[in-house]
């Protein structure tokens, strides 16, 4: 690809980028949120039209006017969003599209798709229905229908992002695989670790501009976050926390359906405890539950010395929740940055129900600015921004208003390592200011670094809370499979 | 503003184009349509459907619907009609309001704590009030109204009819609710993510109820206005009003899934419907044909939406 230009209005997304690729290489794509990494696979799999450059395969100019020519090009693309159809199964949804060309019966469909599952080691059934697979199981289809359609590139946006590492384990195996097949992959992850596990080369892209790429063995962990950031990080992991002892939230039995059972932890000031286990371990319902909104019930629940009963409204009582899916569940996507940051602080712009949109420009304004959240405008729809972006608009509407305890799922998921680091730094700030925090994630190396003391999960029911001597990886995992340690 | 300004902002309201365009073309067929008289005509024959239509926005927008707008509005205009027989108009007036803002509250309240279907909702409540409605006036017309109640039908102050007034004045208060006020920013949110709205505080079932509530609210005055100029309340009254209230939100851009749709859209949206309905006739197209050119209008309008 040459000179590949698009911009969107208001943001210039790639000024004359550059990206090759070779046969059988997998190639990370890295960069800040909003860098562009996101647009430019979007252009290679024709969703977008780009303003200026080519595109050549093979030698060829090449050019998809949208999604199925590149597709029958060999192009395939598993977006962050699956596009599975979840009511149908799994040798369905490969087939779906395709089905003319085969016409066959479903007995024999199934069939052919579980040869194709067993030749790739893919641990799924071909009769399930997709929407009883997890994330990971549904990536799994995604890649599985890629490899029917003889895709010879296979573009996987943030695939990571979602999944434990368990089975981040089993789908870089995949991705070797494809190697040994002669299929090149293009990856992108906000993860240098794994992009030094998998990747062969690496290009950086910042503020829509092509910045290098590197060979993997012939650059550091350092050099690359440098060319990300444009600057040097000293501290990935910044913690400057200072516990007093004092005791600002405790719950005692807590249940959540079925998912939580018997859950009982407290949470000092100024201490940042974190909850950790698998996908489906029952940690976000923790949050979810207390935050009420998933019917849950427990024995005791103090606030700052208050005892709190289970109600639909605990905002109201300063427990604050940044939740896990910021596009199911954080954001309205079709509004603008600033009505969404607004609409979780109504009060604090509208006097008898008018809203000053005046002072709502004034807050939206700050709220950008402090987060260094990219946008053209606080008129851009948040649809429209990229994922990184997105998730600070939910951190800074959830604490615009300072809340006694927030519950954050997963906080930096899909944003860069600066964004990271500045999301590590509000924690830490927030906890000296005495607001609890509970910091609920699937990424051991934050939780390890940040935490102060950790639950962990598994299946629904606390394995025991680790203090700060015990909280490392090893422990950690071992709890979240159900082993004790000693 | 260049041209493509300009058209980026028309491009947001495609029925102030689409009823720019019918004007237009009407214009040039009929020599009696471009008139201020027939276009004061055209606006009082809107401004029931209008007033229903601006309701109907707001449940639209937050990703509702509500079939027993048509139903609420005989169920108010003959409950109303007794009352006025009875002697006072500002009670038989309360009284219609109360009935249609109590039945668009039980609307509300069985969709936001029933988590029921607002189309099953609604449509059950549309058979329940039109039932009520034929019980309750034997199947017979109510009529002969006082003077003073029959001048909201029929009045005018400089010129312009008095139901034309009460239409701009509502459009104004609708408008501004859905522009600068929380239960307008609400009314979006809930249409465009109600998970999202709701853990960020929202208080969703309270915002449906009283959205609902409008809903009926705004048909009862709908109601009113009709009884007066015809000086009889029917039991028919209002039938087929929910779909060409929702045709109107639909022409003015607003989407069935939620999350989108404009007051003013819908005001174009009605005068399209209205100004088709006039020109037809001054053009003495069969009655017969008329329905099938409002629906192929709203094909188009649809189709048009959706290249965008
Ligand atoms: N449809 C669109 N309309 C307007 N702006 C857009 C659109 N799509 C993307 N942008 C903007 O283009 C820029 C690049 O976005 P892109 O999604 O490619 O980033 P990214 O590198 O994938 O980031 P992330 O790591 O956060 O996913 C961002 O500033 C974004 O706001
Ligand atoms: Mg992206």
């Amino acid at each position: 690809m040459r000179n590949i230009v698009k911009e969107f209005p208001g943001v210039l997304a790639l000024n004359k980028v550059r990206f090759d690729l070779y046969e059988g290489e997998v190639h990370a794509l890295l960069g800040e949120n909003g860098a562009g990494k996101s647009t430019l696979i979007k252009i290679i799999s024709g969703v977008y039209k780009p303003d200026f450059g080519e595109i050549y395969i093979n030698g060829r100019k090449s050019f998809f006017a949208n999604p199925t020519e590149a597709i029958q090009e060999g192009v395939a693309t598993i977006h962050q969003e699956l596009n599975l159809f979840e009511e149908l199964t799994v040798a369905e949804n490969i087939f779906v599209g395709n089905i003319k060309k085969f016409n066959i019966s479903k007995s024999k469909m199934i069939k052919i798709t579980d040869q194709l599952l067993k030749e790739f080691n893919f641990p799924i059934k071909a009769s399930e229905k997709v929407k009883y697979l997890n994330t990971s199981e549904k990536q799994l289809v995604s890649i599985a229908k890629a490899l029917s359609l003889n895709a010879k590139i296979i573009i996987m946006d943030e695939p990571t992002a979602t999944i434990t590492e368990h089975e981040t384990k089993r789908l870089f195996e995949i991705i070797k695989d494809l190697k040994r097949k002669k299929i090149s992959v293009i990856f992108i992850s906000h993860r240098l670790e794994e992009v030094f596990e998998i990747a062969d080369r690496v290009t950086v892209l910042r503020d829509g501009n092509y910045i290098g790429t590197s060979e993997i063995e012939n650059i550091s962990r350092e050099e690359l976050i440098k060319m990300m950031v444009g600057r040097e990080i000293e501290e990935m992991y910044p913690k400057f926390n200072k516990i007093s002892g004092e005791e600002i939230f405790k719950i005692e039995n807590l249940e959540v359906g079925e998912y939580v059972k018997d859950v009982s932890f407290d949470v000092k000031k100024g201490e940042i405890f974190g909850i950790a286990g698998l996908v489906g371990s029952g940690k976000l319902e923790i949050a979810l539950g207390i935050y009420g909104y998933l019917p849950s019930k427990w024995k005791q629940l103090i606030l700052n010395g208050k005892k709190i009963t289970p109600s639909r409204n605990m905002l109201d009582y300063g427990i604050a929740l940044v939740p896990e899916d910021r596009k199911k569940m954080g954001l309205v996507l079709e509004m603008d940055v600033m009505r969404n940051i607004i609409l979780q602080n109504t009060d604090e712009v509208s006097r008898f129900g008018k809203i000053s949109w005046k002072k709502s420009k004034i807050i939206a304004t700050e709220e950008v600015k402090k987060y260094a959240i990219k946008v053209s405008s606080i008129k851009q729809k948040v649809k429209t921004l990229s994922g990184g972006n997105q998730q600070k608009v939910v951190l800074s509407k959830v604490l615009r208003k300072r809340p006694e305890i927030i519950f954050l799922v997963e906080p930096t998921r899909g944003i860069d390592v600066g964004a990271k680091v500045e999301v590590y730094n509000i924690v830490n700030k927030l906890a000296n200011e005495g607001v609890g925090v509970v910091f609920i994630s699937s990424e051991l190396p934050e939780i390890v670094s940040l935490c102060d003391r950790v639950l962990v999960m598994h299946r629904g029911r606390s394995m025991g809370i680790l203090n700060k001597n015990k909280i490392n990886q090893e422990n950690i995992l071992k709890l979240a499979t159900g082993v004790d340690i000693k | 503003m260049n041209w493509k300004g300009i058209l980026k902002k028309l491009k947001e309201y495609p029925a102030i184009v689409g009823f720019v365009g019918i004007v237009i073309f009407f214009a040039f067929l009929s020599d009696r349509f471009l008139t201020l008289s027939n276009f004061i005509n055209v606006f009082r024959q809107v401004s029931i459907q209008a007033i229903i239509a601006f309701g109907m926005t707001l449940v639209i927008i937050s990703g509702g619907i509500d079939l027993s707008v048509g139903s609420v509005f005989a169920l108010s205009a003959v409950v109303m009609a007794s009352v006025l027989k009875g002697g006072s108009v500002l009670l038989g007036v309360l009284v219609a309001l109360l009935v249609g803002a109590l039945l668009g509250s039980i609307n509300g309240v069985i969709v936001a704590k029933g988590k029921i279907q607002p189309f099953i909702v609604t449509l059950a409540t549309m058979a329940i009030a039109r039932s009520l409605t034929l019980v309750f006036t034997q199947g017979m017309p109510i009529t002969g109204f006082p003077s003073s109640f029959r001048y909201i039908g029929r009045g005018d102050i400089l010129g312009i009819p008095v139901p034309v007034i009460i239409m701009f004045g509502i459009f104004a208060i609708i408008f501004y609710i859905s522009m600068f006020t929380k239960l307008g920013l609400y009314t979006y949110a809930i249409g465009g993510n109600e998970t999202a709205a709701k853990l960020s505080g929202v208080k969703v079932d309270k915002y449906k109820i009283i959205i609902y509530m409008l809903s009926g609210l705004l048909s009862a005055i709908a109601a009113i206005i009709l009884t007066a100029r015809l000086n009889s309340a029917q039991p028919t009254f209002g039938t087929g009003y929910e779909l060409d209230a929702i045709a109107a939100v639909v022409l003015g851009g607003a989407s069935l899934a939620g999350g989108k749709g404009t007051v003013i859209g819908t005001l174009f949206g009605a005068l399209i419907m209205g100004i088709l309905n006039n020109g037809l006739n001054l053009l003495n197209v069969s009655p017969f044909y008329q329905q099938a050119v409002k629906g192929i209008v709203i094909l188009i309008a649809v189709l048009i939406e959706r290249e965008n």
